[in-house]
């Protein structure tokens, strides 16, 4: 345990620079030391710091979305024109099956994860997740898996089957290469990680939030990142039985989905979407708590309706469990299941509506300052409408046998997921970029950003409407000519207009990154510590957090804490009159001097990404080679043995000085 | 394009209503009443969508009363849809304009007022509620099939679909008496042919993963599973040909499965039925095409059945003819090929992916009116129309043309069967001679 110790008198400064000090007992292990490195790679290895963590996952699920979006370029050239020679028809199942994959399992999922990772302890008051290394594991398995998963490219070629992955077109005999196996075994991997983050942000959020933080004075965000979380942890056990039978189908010759065996292909579909459903609120519900974040601090208001938000998350988490089936109109369950999720459907679009209709009233009466993430928030509001309102069309379960499996679900879930989650999380990368590295973001090309990246997404996804009404299925690998009709809604007109779209939205998030290299040259300012004018936690400790958080664990009175610290109504009666009475500099610079005098923190681990490591291992060995699994294993259990072994703390012997120039007293601690 | 295209875009403004005039309204003008008059906005807006008769499977364009059932129901709710859309994105933009920073004091921290609160669950619960009740009565009204008058089996395979029509008990097929010949079972693929007003039901399932049968112009899809049996009603009042495509992913040449319903008059599908039925002759001696015959025995009927066809070649005793029975079974894994015998009757083949007309000859069938669509269409191939560019590509190398697994080095898990048609090394002599006998099974 990093013990971080400052006499009570000592005048304090806010210095983000400042390397946080760290001093250690001096208990050792032999071989089972602890890792101290605070600077350098071995700190980003070994650490198990939730906000480098968060980075992380950041960084990883931004490289998997380009990955992602080159498959779907690749897509959309294939498609642009009738009898398209892009790529084979092989290549282009494998194509669609990893541009989801990846998309949903290794960018969307992650990104919330890593603001999750980042936010959740800034935005409670805590100092870490309650169990740090499981956090660590949880992103390095992230990590191998969606790399095991991407080696299939190289090893055979990937999964073909789609990403739903209907039975028995997974078995061996229909899609003979290893792909499938890679998938299957690449995502129990990563729900894995998912797992264990789902326990541990559940357990930090429970009995980790400051003083006086009800839990109805918990920031929306961290409430809907906990609805999230369980639903990750009963949507990912129902997703990796049916991954395990599927393994055992493929890699033991077992018959779950053989039908010659007497199976029935629907069991996959029934496991599929029970998992399928939650898993689109899980994508989307982090996105919504962004937004609920920033809609309010840029219309200075409070969220309309908080408890109404809060509970309307908490019943989309309940009632998503009971609308799976409407992914299976056409399965033929017969008339009466249809109906009654055909109608359980339609009930779920209420609390998401709430939410739409919550937002713009948060909006209405407020002073709307219209910075970027406060764009793309509003941008939100718009395509997620779009997207809830083609959403109701298929609700409509007879409407929906004429929809599903074509171009229209496409556009639907373009909608829902690029136009809610996706934009959600822009504007959760603006709003807390100078939170998480101390500079501000461009505004001018963050607009430019914003605005092709809104014209691209409905050039790409608002013709696929059209597409689909006009009969286009999804998953085709080439469209003809013949059939294609030649009047103003012909097939070949949109696609063209579609695959455009899909470069010139390309070219949005591309001048996302470019963005990040312009504010961080040389010579760019630093961020102010409340450039936002927020209402949270989070903005009551330096950009970027040190170490520790919160020199002082902040007492909480407020669901706006921060914004209430910063204002006081000195109206009287129904007339409000709000006056700043404190900076956010002023504040922060009082919780230093009032910092808490012992501030225990975890220390860094090796075994997290060894016992990580382990689990691609023991797939690979799955696929290829039983003595790999045996090796893998062999590791697991040595990373287990060590992790349960290892000291609470890092040893004397590798204590780091505090950087020269600290002006806090560093001490030894037994 | 469909054959009746004019009708489609017409709209028919009336002095206290206004309302489109689709296909099926054209032709049964009790639609026309059912469709209630309000607004103009209502009209113009249908109206919009009723110019979506672009593409041959538009879902937008019913011609069947099954499909008509759904329109019914999806058309005022896309309306709804796009009103409510709009008054969202109008409270929107009000917002938008009205409350940006214009150095407008700090607003009230107000967190919410209960009575709009509720009454934004209030509304949509209404009109979810209004949505839901008709939606279940169509649900239960599709499913209803006790008055089916026509009962035909459909069976799904990479990629192509089976049709089979029993034989009922009293002799008939779908209703009708062969003329000449005995009633006996008729198998087709590609092309499924039904009598205009009959109540038809397919009965689905599948030989391999599972496929969708969707018709978008006759009714929604229905996924075909084995070892399920699923049922479909089609049925049309309109004689023509209605497009259709596999849509539940089926693998490697899902998107090259597609097929069509045909709809023709009763006594023209009394025609095509005897047609089925006629018995097989062969070629001529000494054509082109009856050495087309001994190759299609050498070369295609392992697989390929064509019925009547009898192999009496290496024998002089004219009564020692050996009826050719295809096996497919030991060369295909799902376990099926596609019935030849009367293959110019249809006009595409190989899953229905490609036209066996030429470009002209098949807008003069696909886009026939309905009145002349049954002569056009039971006339088959003939030699002037073929499309023998793309067949003679098939019979050369036919999974290069359309992706199968016919590959040795992928079958290894297949007993060596393939899926799909297998590249035969044909010579272009070869080519000629079966493109001779093919032109001659209709």
């Amino acid at each position: 345990m990093a013990i971080i110790e400052r006499p009570t008198d000592t005048p304090a400064v806010v210095s983000p620079d400042a390397a946080p000090a760290v001093a250690t007992p001096a208990t050792s292990y032999g071989v089972f030391r602890r890792p101290v490195e605070t600077t350098g790679w071995k700190s980003w290895l070994f650490t198990i710091d939730h906000k480098k963590l968060g980075i992380m996952y950041g960084v990883v699920a931004m490289a998997f979305f380009v990955i992602g979006g080159i498959e779907a370029l690749l897509i959309r050239l294939q498609l642009a024109g009738p009898d398209g020679t892009v790529l084979s028809a092989d290549a282009y199942n494998q194509m669609f099956t990893m541009h989801a994959t990846t998309m949903v399992f290794l960018f969307v999922m992650p990104m919330a994860a890593a603001f999750a990772n980042y936010m959740v302890p800034l935005q409670i008051g805590a100092r870490d997740v309650a169990f740090p290394r499981i956090n660590a594991f949880g992103f390095w398995t992230f990590l191998f898996g969606g790399l095991f998963l991407n080696t299939s490219w190289i090893l055979g070629g990937a999964a073909d089957g789609g990403w739903f992955m209907y039975a028995p077109n997974s078995s061996v005999a229909f899609s003979p290469t290893n792909g499938v196996d890679f998938w299957a075994l690449g995502l129990q991997i990563t729900g894995i990680a998912s797992l264990t983050g789902a326990i541990n942000l559940i357990v930090t959020v429970i009995n980790m939030r400051a003083p006086g933080m009800s839990l109805m004075k918990v920031p929306i965000f961290t409430w809907m990142i906990m609805v999230v979380q369980f639903l990750l942890l009963f949507a990912i056990p129902v997703i990796t039985v049916a991954l395990f039978l599927l393994m055992f189908q493929r890699s033991f010759d077992a018959t779950f989905f053989s039908v010659e065996a007497g199976a029935d292909p629907l069991l996959w579909q029934h496991l599929f979407w029970i998992f399928g459903h939650p898993e689109v609120y899980i994508i989307v519900l982090p996105a919504f708590g962004i937004v609920s974040e920033v809609l309010p601090v840029f219309s200075k208001k409070p969220l309309f309706g908080y408890p109404l938000v809060v509970f309307s998350g908490a019943a989309i988490g309940f009632v998503g469990w009971g609308v799976w089936a409407h992914h299976m109109f056409a399965s033929g369950l017969g008339p009466i299941s249809v109906a009654v999720f055909s109608v359980a459907t339609m009930a779920i679009a209420i609390p998401t509506g709430v939410k739409i209709i919550n937002w713009v009233m948060t909006m209405w009466g407020g002073k709307l300052k219209f910075t970027v993430p406060m764009l793309y928030a509003v941008g939100v509001i718009v395509q997620f409408t779009i997207g809830g309102l083609s959403g109701v069309t298929h609700s409509v379960a007879p409407s929906d046998t004429q929809q599903t499996d074509t171009y229209y679900i496409v556009a639907h879930f373009h909608y829902v997921i690029f136009g809610g989650a996706v934009l959600g999380l822009f504007s959760g990368l603006y709003y807390w970029w100078p939170k998480m590295f101390g500079k501000m973001l461009n505004e001018r090309m963050g607009r430019w950003n914003f605005w092709l990246t809104i014209i691209g997404m409905n050039l790409t996804f608002g013709p696929m409407h059209v597409l689909g009404l006009q009969g286009q299925p999804r998953r085709m690998y080439v469209w003809t000519e013949n059939r294609a009709g030649d009047g103003f809604f012909n097939i070949g007109f949109w696609n063209l207009i579609a695959s455009i779209g899909a470069f010139v939205l390309a070219l949005g998030v591309l001048l996302f990154f470019v963005n990040i290299y312009v504010s961080h040259r040389k010579g760019t300012q630093k961020a102010p510590l409340d450039p936002w004018d927020a209402r949270s936690l989070e903005w009551i400790t330096t950009s970027p957090p040190k170490e520790h958080n919160f020199d002082r664990t902040p007492t909480v009175g407020h669901l706006d804490e921060f914004f209430h610290r910063k204002y006081e109504d000195r109206g009287e009666g129904d007339h409000h009159d709000y006056h700043q009475v404190a900076t956010a500099e002023e504040i922060i610079a009082e919780e230093e001097a009032k910092g808490d005098s012992h501030i225990h923190l975890p220390s860094p681990s090796y075994w997290p990404i060894l016992l990580s490591l382990a689990l691609p291992i023991m797939a690979y060995g799955v696929i290829y080679n039983i003595w790999l699994i045996v090796g893998g294993a062999a590791l697991a259990l040595l990373s287990m043995y060590g992790w349960g072994m290892e000291p609470h703390t890092a040893p004397d012997d590798d204590y780091d000085p505090p950087a020269a120039g600290t002006e806090l007293e560093v001490a030894a601690h037994g | 394009m469909n054959g009746h295209t004019n009708h489609d875009r017409t709209i028919w403004v009336g002095s206290h209503d206004a309302h489109t005039l689709d296909a099926v309204s054209a032709v049964n003008p009790r639609r026309r009443r059912r469709i209630p008059g309000i607004a103009a906005a209502v009209g113009a807006a249908i109206a919009l969508s009723a110019c979506a008769t672009d593409a041959p499977q538009d879902t937008w364009q019913p011609a069947g009363e099954n499909a008509q059932k759904i329109h019914d129901l999806q058309w005022p709710v896309f309306l709804t849809a796009g009103i409510v859309g709009v008054l969202v994105f109008g409270l929107l933009a009000v917002t938008v304009l009205r409350f940006r920073d214009k150095g407008q004091s700090m607003p009230e921290q107000t967190h919410g007022k209960p009575v709009i609160e509720y009454l934004f669950i209030a509304i949509p619960a209404v009109i979810l509620a209004a949505i839901a009740i008709p939606t279940v009565g169509v649900v239960m009204a599709l499913a209803d099939t006790d008055d089916t008058e026509c009962v035909i089996n459909v069976t799904g395979q990479q990629w192509w679909w089976e049709y089979d029509y029993e034989v009922e008990d009293d002799g008939t097929i779908c209703g009708f008496a062969p003329t000449a010949a005995e009633a006996a079972p008729i198998v087709t693929s590609g092309q499924l042919v039904i009598p205009a007003d009959t109540k038809v039901l397919l009965r689905g399932t599948s030989r391999d993963v599972i496929h969708s049968y969707w018709i978008p112009r006759l009714n929604g899809k229905r996924d075909m599973v084995p070892g399920r049996v699923h049922y479909l009603r089609l049925s049309s009042e309109t004689p023509g040909i209605y497009a259709g495509q596999c849509t539940e992913f089926c693998g490697l040449s899902h998107a090259n499965m597609r097929m069509e319903t045909i709809v023709l008059e009763p006594d023209h599908f009394q025609q095509w039925l005897d047609n089925e039925l006629e018995p097989y002759t062969s070629p001529e001696e000494g054509t082109l095409a009856a050495a087309g015959e001994s190759t299609f025995i050498t070369q295609c009927s392992r697989c390929h059945q064509v019925n009547g066809l009898v192999d009496d070649r290496g024998t002089d005793d004219p009564d020692d003819d050996t009826l050719v029975v295809s096996y497919p079974d030991q060369f295909v894994y799902s376990g099926a090929a596609p019935n030849l015998t009367n293959l110019m009757g249809r006009n595409t083949f190989a899953g229905a992916t490609f036209d066996l007309l030429t470009d002209e000859c098949r807008a003069d069938v696909w886009e026939a009116d309905p009145e002349v669509f049954g002569e056009r269409y039971l006339a088959g191939v003939t030699e002037d129309c073929l499309n023998e560019i793309e067949l003679r590509e098939w019979l050369r190398n036919s999974p290069a043309k359309k992706p199968m697994y016919a590959d040795a080095e992928m079958l290894t898990e297949t007993d060596g069967k393939t899926r799909g048609m297998p590249y035969l090394a044909l010579s272009e002599d070869q080519i000629d001679e079966l493109i001779a006998y093919l032109l001659e099974r209709k």
